[in-house]
Formats: C-alpha cells, sequence, structure tokens
C-alpha cells in the first residue's frame, strides 16, 4: 500500500488544496476513460421500445431498401443482429437473404377480377374474389382461413413467423395483411400479435434483455458492446447482464451461482451436524459428544458407542465397552475429517464474505451520521466549503467492501478443488493463491483505514486537521481504487486467464460503480434527474434486502445528478456541495438526497 | 371449431380414387372427430402386401391445426372359454417396425404432422405422406431408438422383422369378411347382428366387437 500512496504523494501533498483535489479527479477520469467509453448500456422502457425496435428497422431499411415488414422478418430471423444479416447480406447476396428468412418481395398480386368466385382451398368453399387474400408470395386464399389460421399460430406464440398456409411456402405473412384482418373481427388478437412483434425486439436479441427486478419493472436493457457486464436499470436494480443475478463481480457467473446456492442451502448445517453428532439409535435425536471416552449416553438413558453408532450397555473402560467391539474406527474418522476440513474451509471464506457484508451494512447507517457531521462543518465560519470528499471517500468505501466480499466467494472456488482440481498442480495453486491474497490484504487493510478515517468526528476538528483528514480520505479513495483495478487485472490474467478450460470471465473492474444504463434517447425530455432519484433510493433498498435489514427510506425530494452527463454536471455537484456527486453509485438515496 | 363442411368434402374427395391410390378414410364416430384411415404398404418395401390402418384424431382447430394420427395398435384379448366376461390379459401391439413409428404406441414421427403442416394439406396428403415414411425411413431422426439402430447396424435382420410383422399382423385385417363372421359368432354372437355391424363398420373386427359388446 506504502508504494501507491509515495507515488501519488508529488500529487496530492504538493501546491495548494485545490490543485490536489483537481488531480484527483482527472486521475478519476482517467479511470473512467479506461474502464469505459460513455455509456454503453441503454434502458429501454416500455415507451421507448418501440424506438428501439425503429432505429434497427430503420438502418435494414435503409440499406436494403425494403419496406418495413420485410426488414423486421428478416431481423426477427436474425435474431436482431444487424450486423450479422449485413454480412449474410454481403456474403451470400439479397436473394439468399430474402429466402432464408421467408420474405417475398415479388409481387404476384395479379387482378383476381376475372373471376367472380374462386375456390379457397382450404375450406374448399367457393368464395367471392373480394373475399380472397393474397399474400407476397403469390398464395390466395379466403379471409375467414386466414384469421383463423393467424388466431392458431398467435396463440401458439408464432406471432414473430406466421407463415403462408400453403403447403412448403416459407414465406412469411405480411404484417400489414395480417393487421387488417384481425382488427375487423378480433381486436384482442390484433392487440397480442403487435405486441409479440414489438416484444420480439426484447425476446429474440442477444444484446438486449429484461431487467430481473421482481416485481417485474417493464424495462429491458441493451448493451451496445460487450455483453460480459454489469448495469444498472433506471428502477434500480444492479445485476449482471450476463447471468441476470445480482452484480458480482469479481466472481464468474458460475462461481456466483455455485457461491449463492451454497450459502442458500442449508447442506453446511447439515454437514456440521454429520461430522460433530451421532443420531441415538433409540430416540434418534443427533447427539453431541462433548468429551470422555467413547461410551456416549443420550439425553433419553440410551448409551451407544460413538464409533458405530450402535447401543451398548454402560459397562465400560476407557478403551473398550463391555460386550461391544467394532473395528470401523479409521474409516470413519477420515471421512469425517474430509468432511470437517471442507465445512472450516467454507466456514473461513464465508466469515469474510460475511463480514464484509455486515460492514457494509453498518457503514450504511454512517450516512446520517457523517451528513449530521457535513452539516455541523459547513455552518461553522470556515473557510472549506467543499464537502463532497466525504462523499466520494464514503461511495469509494461501499464500493471497495462490496468487491472485498465477492472476492472471498471468488477466492474459495479459485484455489478450491470444487471447480479448478485438475487445472493446476498444488505448487501452482500455492503460488496463485499467495499471490491474490496479497492483493486481497493490502485492499482489505486501506479499506479499514478508510472506514476508520471516516468516522474520526472531523465536524470538531480544527480546519487544518479537517485538510489533513481529507487529504488522507483522497488519498485513500485513489489507492483502493487503484488496488481493486489491480485485483481485477490479476484475476482476468493471472487467475483466470491461464486455465486451459476457461469459461471463467469476469465483467471488468469499473472505477466509478455499476454503470447505470441511460435512457434511450428517445425518452431524453422526461424527467431525467427524478429517475435518477428513484433509482439510488430503490438501489438502497435491495442491497439493504440482500444484507437483511428493513429498509426505511424517506420520498426523494432533492435532485440528483446524472452520472453520465460528463463532466458540467460534475462541476455543478462539486458547487452544490453534496447535492450528489458523482460518485453516487453505490450510494444509498439519502446521500444524494441532499440538497 | 373443427370445420366440418371441410371434412365432409376430405372424405367425398378421398373416396372417389380410393381406388387408385388405395388410401381409405371412413369416420369412427358420427361427429367426424375420430377417424379411421387406411393405407397399404408400399411395394418393394418390407411392407407389401399389409394393409395399415392409422387412427386419426381431428382437434378442434383442424385444418389450421394438424390431425394427430397413430398407427392403429391391436388389443388382443385373451380370454378362457371364449367367455369375454372372464378377461385374464390385455396386450397391445402395433403392426408396423419402423424407425420412424413407435413400435410400443404406434406414434408417428413426421413433420407434416408437427411444425410442418400447412392447412393446404389434407388427410388424404397427410396418409401419402405417411406411406411415403414407409418406403423412405428416416432412422437420423427416430421415434423409436431400438429399431432406429437396428435399421443403421443390421439392415438384413430389421427387413426381416418388419416383414415378419407385417405379415403377422398387417395382414390379418385383409382376412375375408367371412372369416371373422366366423370368430365373432364363435364368440357368442348372432350371426345375422355380427353381419350388420361389420358391415357398419366397414368390416373391422376391432371396432365391430366393441359394438357388439
Amino acid at each position: 500500500m506504502e508504494d501507491y500512496a509515495t507515488s501519488d504523494d508529488d500529487f496530492h501533498y504538493s501546491s495548494d488544496q485545490e490543485d490536489s483535489v483537481d488531480a484527483y479527479e482527472n486521475d478519476d477520469q482517467d479511470y473512467a476513460l479506461l474502464s469505459s467509453k460513455g455509456p454503453t448500456t441503454q434502458v429501454i422502457t416500455k415507451e421507448s421500445l418501440l424506438a428501439a425496435q425503429r432505429e434497427d428497422l430503420r438502418r435494414v431499411m435503409d440499406m436494403l431498401s425494403v419496406k418495413e415488414q420485410h426488414a423486421r422478418t428478416l431481423l426477427i430471423f436474425h435474431r436482431w443482429d444487424v450486423e450479422k444479416l449485413f454480412a449474410v447480406y454481403v456474403d451470400k447476396g439479397i436473394s439468399f437473404l430474402f429466402a432464408e428468412a421467408g420474405v417475398s418481395v415479388d409481387e404476384h398480386r395479379e387482378s383476381d377480377s376475372v373471376a367472380s368466385a374462386v375456390m379457397c382451398l382450404i375450406c374448399m368453399e367457393d368464395v367471392p374474389s373480394n373475399e380472397l387474400t393474397r399474400m407476397d408470395c403469390g398464395h390466395g386464399f379466403c379471409n375467414s382461413c386466414w384469421i383463423e389460421h393467424f388466431i392458431v399460430k398467435i396463440n401458439e406464440g408464432q406471432s414473430k413467423r406466421i407463415r403462408c398456409m400453403a403447403h412448403k411456402c416459407n414465406s412469411i405473412c405480411d404484417e400489414a395483411v395480417v393487421r387488417t384482418l384481425l382488427s375487423r373481427q378480433h381486436p384482442d388478437m390484433a392487440e397480442k400479435y403487435e405486441r409479440f412483434l414489438l416484444e420480439s425486439y426484447i425476446e429474440d436479441n442477444k444484446r438486449v434483455k429484461w431487467c430481473p427486478s421482481t416485481p417485474h419493472c417493464g424495462n429491458a436493457i441493451r448493451v451496445d458492446e460487450d455483453e460480459l457486464c454489469e448495469v444498472e436499470c433506471s428502477c434500480g436494480v444492479q445485476f449482471c447482464f450476463k447471468c441476470l443475478s445480482e452484480a458480482h463481480s469479481p466472481c464468474s457467473c458460475l462461481m456466483w451461482e455455485l457461491w449463492a446456492k451454497k450459502c442458500r442451502d442449508e447442506s453446511e448445517t447439515v454437514n456440521w451436524i454429520t461430522v460433530h453428532t451421532k443420531p441415538c439409535p433409540k430416540c434418534h435425536k443427533p447427539v453431541e459428544k462433548n468429551g470422555g471416552c467413547n461410551l456416549v449416553s443420550c439425553i433419553c438413558g440410551q448409551a451407544f458407542c460413538w464409533l458405530c453408532g450402535g447401543a451398548t450397555g454402560r459397562e465400560h473402560t476407557w478403551s473398550s465397552i463391555a460386550g461391544h467391539s467394532c473395528g470401523r474406527y479409521k474409516e470413519q474418522e477420515k471421512t469425517a475429517e474430509r468432511a470437517k476440513r471442507d465445512l472450516y474451509r467454507y466456514m473461513h471464506y464465508h466469515n469474510r464474505y460475511k463480514a464484509h457484508t455486515d460492514s457494509f451494512k453498518i457503514e450504511s447507517k454512517l450516512k446520517e451520521t457523517i451528513q449530521g457531521k457535513v452539516a455541523i462543518s459547513e455552518e461553522k465560519d470556515s473557510t472549506l466549503r467543499d464537502y463532497s470528499w466525504v462523499n466520494n471517500g464514503l461511495s469509494r468505501l461501499f464500493r471497495s467492501r462490496r468487491v472485498l466480499s465477492y472476492s472471498y466467494a471468488f477466492a474459495f472456488y479459485m484455489f478450491g478443488d470444487e471447480l479448478f482440481k485438475d487445472e493446476m498442480t498444488e505448487a501452482q495453486r500455492e503460488i496463485k493463491q499467495n499471490l491474490f491474497e496479497d492483493q486481497q490484504q493490502q485492499l482489505e487493510a486501506n479499506v479499514e483505514k478508510l472506514s476508520k478515517i471516516l468516522e474520526e468526528p472531523f465536524e470538531t476538528f480544527s480546519d487544518d486537521k479537517v485538510m489533513e483528514i481529507r487529504m488522507q480520505i483522497i488519498n485513500l479513495s485513489t489507492v483502493i481504487d487503484k488496488l481493486c483495478q489491480k485485483m481485477y487485472e490479476c484475476i482476468e490474467n493471472d487467475l483466470l486467464g491461464s486455465l486451459h478450460h476457461g469459461i471463467h470471465s469476469i465483467a471488468p473492474y469499473k472505477s466509478k460503480g455499476i454503470e447505470r444504463a441511460s435512457e434511450l434517447s428517445v425518452c431524453w425530455g422526461n424527467n431525467v434527474n427524478d429517475t435518477e432519484m428513484l433509482l439510488s433510493e430503490k438501489d438502497y433498498c435491495i442491497y439493504a434486502a440482500s444484507v437483511g435489514v428493513t429498509a426505511e427510506l424517506d420520498r426523494p425530494s432533492g435532485s440528483g445528478s446524472s452520472d453520465d452527463s460528463g463532466c458540467s454536471s460534475r462541476k455543478r455537484a462539486r458547487k452544490e456541495g453534496l447535492g450528489g456527486g458523482f460518485f453516487d453509485l453505490n450510494l444509498p438515496a439519502e446521500f444524494v438526497d441532499r440538497n | 371449431m373443427l370445420d366440418f363442411a371441410r371434412v365432409q368434402k376430405e372424405l367425398v374427395e378421398c373416396s372417389k380414387d380410393a381406388e387408385g391410390s388405395g388410401i381409405k378414410v371412413s369416420p369412427k364416430s358420427d361427429n367426424l372427430v375420430l377417424l379411421i384411415g387406411t393405407i397399404p404398404g408400399p411395394v418393394g418395401t418390407p411392407y407389401e402386401g399389409g394393409i395399415f390402418q392409422i387412427d386419426i384424431t381431428l382437434p378442434d382447430g383442424y385444418p389450421f391445426e394438424p390431425p394427430k394420427m397413430q398407427f392403429k395398435t391391436k388389443v388382443c384379448l385373451f380370454s378362457s372359454d371364449h367367455c369375454l366376461s372372464e378377461l385374464v390379459a390385455v396386450m397391445v401391439w402395433i403392426f408396423v417396425w419402423h424407425p420412424n413409428i413407435s413400435s410400443q404406441s404406434g406414434a408417428i414421427c413426421l413433420d407434416i404432422l408437427k411444425d410442418q403442416w400447412s392447412p393446404a394439406l389434407t388427410l388424404k396428403t397427410a396418409l401419402l405422406s405417411v406411406q411415403a415414411l414407409l418406403s423412405a425411413p428416416q432412422p437420423d431422426d427416430p421415434q423409436d431408438a431400438v429399431v432406429a439402430q437396428q435399421y443403421l447396424k443390421d439392415y438384413q435382420t430389421f427387413v426381416n422383422t418388419a416383414r415378419y410383422w407385417t405379415e403377422s399382423f398387417a395382414k390379418e385385417s385383409t382376412r375375408g369378411i367371412e372369416d371373422k363372421v366366423q370368430k365373432l359368432v364363435e364368440m357368442g354372437f348372432p350371426e345375422a347382428q355380427v353381419r350388420s355391424v361389420l358391415e357398419a363398420v366397414g368390416g373391422d373386427e376391432n371396432l365391430a366387437l366393441e359394438r357388439l359388446l
């Protein structure tokens, strides 16, 4: 840790205070540039779904000069992957592209007015030609048969690909025709059809996923680049885009799944019981041996042999029980030893995982205290006006606690037998484990330090003392940020990167916390600030729920500032003092709340 | 709901050239929901000479939903002294040994009966496809893994088994009407009644027995 602190010395301990803050912020900006180039995720709400879909449709329509319905058919076939669609177009040509997806653009609509009545090949009735509809592929059937067909297909969930009724005709039915025919007699089905078409943009799109919130907020998230990322929906839920569970880096998705299951399961308790107790042969209650020889007597009065669990008499010496002999001592001891070792190992990691989650919980209570302190400080007749560094430090603390707690779950699997037993030799594992644990410990030490300093009663200090604390917090924040970054890099490159059967990858480290998905541009007009507010409030709720406390929140009233609105908002945030810094990602609402 | 008018027309259409194709469809019940289709085993296959019966159930959505078809199974009632009240055992047999047809249930694995169904297809075209399936098994997409394995690994045994099944079971239904009458009369039913019932059900022995009971 010392290394980092000293290397930054010239930034932070030189010149006047204002400069050092700027240096710190610039530093942060660099990281932001490193980790993400602007927002790469977007929230798609019910209202913006249409716009989002239009965007892609427009590209295809412009490129291939086709009608909207054909563009949609093509895109649905290619799972809304515009790039892939264009690649097929370039490689195999337009006719292949169309045929593959079932698009017929040739106009087959010859006039049917010649014959007054035509036989529909489905119902085998003669129908007047004006009640017969031809699709783009040229096949015509009577309207009532078409309607019947559409209803069956829509109910089957096939809205996105309703094929022509003719045998072996791969054409997809013209959207407009489906719409007009259905809307006359079955408006409910028409509505269902529209909804399915619209939602296909989410369901069939690998870059878009529904937000996993329960109850569902109705939003979906679209990522522009890497699917492996963590994102925050405008409803406040933070999740891993890949596996849709809570954000869990630096754990891989598989590790997290296993860990969450392990923590949920009672298996460890059961394990403890099997290791430490034996059922009484009479009353079957689990009996724990609290010392003494191998003759155990249950609370029910039954005596039994601790080694084999069999009922015995009470006559015994230290080494043998009268009339009883059993020879299974060695074998049982071995399995018990092993289970015991596994249990202790799990407990080691789980305790630390839990400890960080718990201190996060306690530290969340710091907010009120700190706000009080800041308020007092601001009242003071002092030259210091800007206390945003307190909040920044606090959010850094929250974020790194989070990283730390998940890092224990990661270590449990990385260095355990469960996943990578054959990937590393004992020696390799030891080296890697040492490497990782060194970093983890450094991080942990700094996090605790930061935690301690943040609890100082700085409101009672003199200006000089406050400046000193401010400097320490800023320094520690930078160091912690770098350590987190390094730990992610180490995990990615040295630990997971060297695996042969590497299916494990982790979401990249975001210095500024989990990226909040921006509203799709169409919704910019809508009170962004309010959304943002609501969001951090819920975030707190979710966190609180996950650590098992009931969150009681005031309704948000102040204005937050959006994280992705860039420098201007940042400056504004600073001028407003505590009015929602740019570091508010993991903050409970109350922090941002204060105006 | 089921389009009765169309089913009626299909039946008429089908009976018109029953001679040519050998494919027949007849209603099993009055409501046109349950039908029986008959296809001759294709020439030059182990199924040649057999007459295969297929149970057809029309769903409500027919013709927009595919008809359900499966090879008819034969329920053999083993009774003592031809006394039907003392049933000893019930066995289910199916007449066809084919990779795409379950030897247990008679279920048919055919794309046009599933997702490739089109309302423009008819019972007759569907039965023709089933007949085509008999000529051209697709062991790579099997319904009956045991038969498919045999088809791929030991073709000769497959052919022999399929032929044996055809001989033993499917030809039975081609037996003369007199045989059937005699068999039913032996069971203790009056001959006149047997004849009229047999005629009513189109010579189907099992169906006749059901009615007589």
